[in-house]
């Protein structure tokens, strides 16, 4: 834990110059999105959901895959009808999948490889509208 | 275990006046850096109350101060949105009023690295390091042995009797406890030992850790010489116990407070001053806050700054809250994000730090803060100055006087001496006001990111 110092004097000098270096560092900027936010987390053979409740309307899927397959996410309305997929999440990578989901419900979540759902990649979410 | 140990030093302590440098140095290393109120508030009350006030804090205890954090004008949700997880625990940083039990959260979030594990696992882990952070290393270890994160972290639950998996035991007695002073076959023995857990897994998820008696391995076990039919409460017993349990932990404290190895003499009385307490951890920081060497050098500080001290530092002594979800990916391009260690071992402290990307992106980063409304500079908004010395003390009452040395102050005032010599004088006012407000962030940015504001 310490520091080199003497190697972070001599790193920069206090000039103008390093001002002007930094001058043009930009970032990319928050997602700023709309919606539910419902947290995921994928691996073999589980998915796992932050939120087990949510009201009606957009919901953002944070998908995590935390496995060492590639895995994806499909959202399937009550009755079975498929609402959306994701693209393929490789292990260790990140997706959002936004859906609208308007009714009151339990909607499916599955992974579509192979035979992952029957091994256990599914879960489900219930839309449910709040109490008043 | 009996040994006979030489006779431990006699404590040390900080003597002498307690100026502003003193409680600047306390609130950095024990914390994440002091207002300049502060500083002047905690110098006039002294020593011995400043002391008190960072270990065991004051009437608000551990209450949050400050303006509420979110992320991109909206709420934190930790357990849902990316990067929340770690806005969360930085908030904690900007704005508790115990930062040292945030500080000692950080330094047991390293000691016992988990990665890679559900949100809301890792926060439940965080809360746990956080309970723990000042009390007795037992209950620390034993919670931190039955956390789920860390269990499946490092395959606890799949380890039963017919398989016995060592990772557990591996780190157990090489990152948690112990460093050197043990054998492969202490390790095997030991994984024995720890079997029994199992996970439960649900259809909505992770259900929980739960102990099997059918998996473990009822036999005798020979750990560190002592045989017996041990169990996971044997080995923590055991590492715990083990002599050089005391100087490893004792000395990896040290080392995260102050620059530069402990002496022997050092590290017997802070094993001594760690058995007497009972393993507890407050007494050892104690003296580490208190003993001359953590003062050492105040006009020359001697360690840098990690990423999430820096980042917490700079919005905790400006008084700005956590507002970017963009704050997380800053930490990541600058090496240490929250809750994502690379290892099992931790960052890599010190020099590692400074790679020229990580510099880079803490430029970044004092950037973002001048095009902030509290600290930047609205273009026309600066008066032309009347002397090098007023711009450079508007800079340092805008960002919180951070600490610079000698040598910068005059590089800094060089700078503004020459900042206008190509402005002849017929240049309109409003030229010179807009090369002023440049000046302003200039010496800004120097001032939040430059080399000196990477030093603590
Ligand atoms: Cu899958």
């Amino acid at each position: 834990m310490r520091a080199d110092h003497i190697s972070v004097r001599a790193s920069w000098g206090i000039t103008a110059a390093a001002v002007a270096v930094a001058a043009g560092g930009c970032l990319p900027a928050g997602a700023g999105a709309a919606g539910t936010a419902v947290g995921v987390a994928e691996r073999e053979f589980r998915i796992s959901l932050y939120r087990a409740t949510v009201a009606p309307g957009t919901v953002r899927f944070n998908v995590t895959n935390f496995g060492e397959d590639a895995h994806d996410l499909a959202v399937l309305t009550p009755r079975g009808r498929l609402l959306a997929i994701s693209p393929e999440i490789r292990a260790g990578r990140r997706h959002t999948l936004t859906v609208r989901l308007r009714r009151p419900g339990a909607y499916r979540l599955v992974c579509t490889k192979l035979d992952h759902p029957a091994r256990g990649m599914r879960a489900t979410l219930r839309v449910r509208r709040p109490r008043r | 275990m009996k040994r006979r140990r030489p006779r431990p030093a006699p404590r040390r302590r900080t003597t002498g006046p307690w100026t502003e440098a003193h409680v600047h140095r306390l609130f950095w290393r024990a914390g994440f850096g002091a207002r300049p109120d502060e500083a002047a508030e905690w110098a006039k009350r002294g020593r011995a109350a400043t002391l008190r006030w960072v270990l065991e804090g004051g009437p608000q205890g551990a209450a949050l101060v400050g303006p509420a954090p979110s992320a991109d004008g909206k709420p934190l949700d930790p357990v849902n949105e990316w990067a929340h997880d770690g806005l969360w625990w930085l908030d904690r940083m900007v704005r508790s009023q115990r930062p040292l039990v945030e500080k000692m959260t950080l330094f047991w979030h390293d000691h016992f690295a988990t990665n890679d594990q559900d949100t809301p696992l890792m926060l439940r882990q965080n809360r746990t390091l956080r309970r723990h952070a000042l009390g007795s290393f037992p209950k620390l270890l034993r919670a931190l042995t039955l956390d789920p994160a860390m269990q499946l972290f490092l395959s606890l639950p799949n380890s039963d009797k017919d398989a016995p998996n060592e990772n557990f035991a591996r780190e157990l007695m090489e990152l948690f406890t112990l460093g050197v002073g043990y054998t492969e076959r202490d390790i095997r023995e030991a994984a024995r030992a720890l079997t029994g857990f199992r996970a439960r897994w649900t259809d909505d998820g992770f259900g929980g850790i739960y102990y099997d008696r059918e998996r473990h391995d009822r036999g005798f076990k020979r750990i560190f010489g002592q045989r017996g039919r041990f169990d996971w409460r044997d080995v923590l017993r055991l590492v715990v116990d083990h002599p050089r349990h005391a100087p490893f932990l004792t000395t990896k404290l040290w080392e995260f407070f102050v620059a530069g190895p402990p002496s022997r003499a050092t590290v017997r009385r802070l094993s001594a001053v760690y058995r007497a307490s009972g393993h507890r951890i407050e007494p050892v920081v104690a003296e580490i806050l208190d003993h001359p060497a953590l003062y050492r050098s105040l006009d020359a500080p001697d360690m840098v700054k990690s990423p999430i001290v820096f980042v917490a530092g700079s919005l905790r002594t400006n008084g700005l809250p956590v507002s970017a979800q963009s704050l997380t990916w800053l930490l990541d391009g600058m090496g240490q994000r929250p809750f994502d260690p690379p290892s099992v071992a931790g960052w890599d402290w010190g020099p590692a730090w400074m790679s020229s990307n990580s510099m880079r992106t803490r430029f970044d980063w004092g950037n973002r803060l001048i095009e902030d409304d509290l600290l930047g500079v609205k273009t026309g908004s600066t008066q032309p100055p009347a002397s090098p010395a007023e711009a450079l003390e508007q800079a340092l009452a805008a960002t919180g006087r951070p600490w610079i040395s000698g040598v910068t102050r005059s590089h800094l005032l060089e700078m503004a001496t020459r900042f206008f010599d190509d402005l002849g004088p017929r240049t309109r006012p409003q030229r010179r006001s807009e090369r002023a407000d440049m000046l302003q962030r200039s010496l800004r940015l120097i001032l939040l990111a430059g080399p000196d504001a990477q030093l603590h």
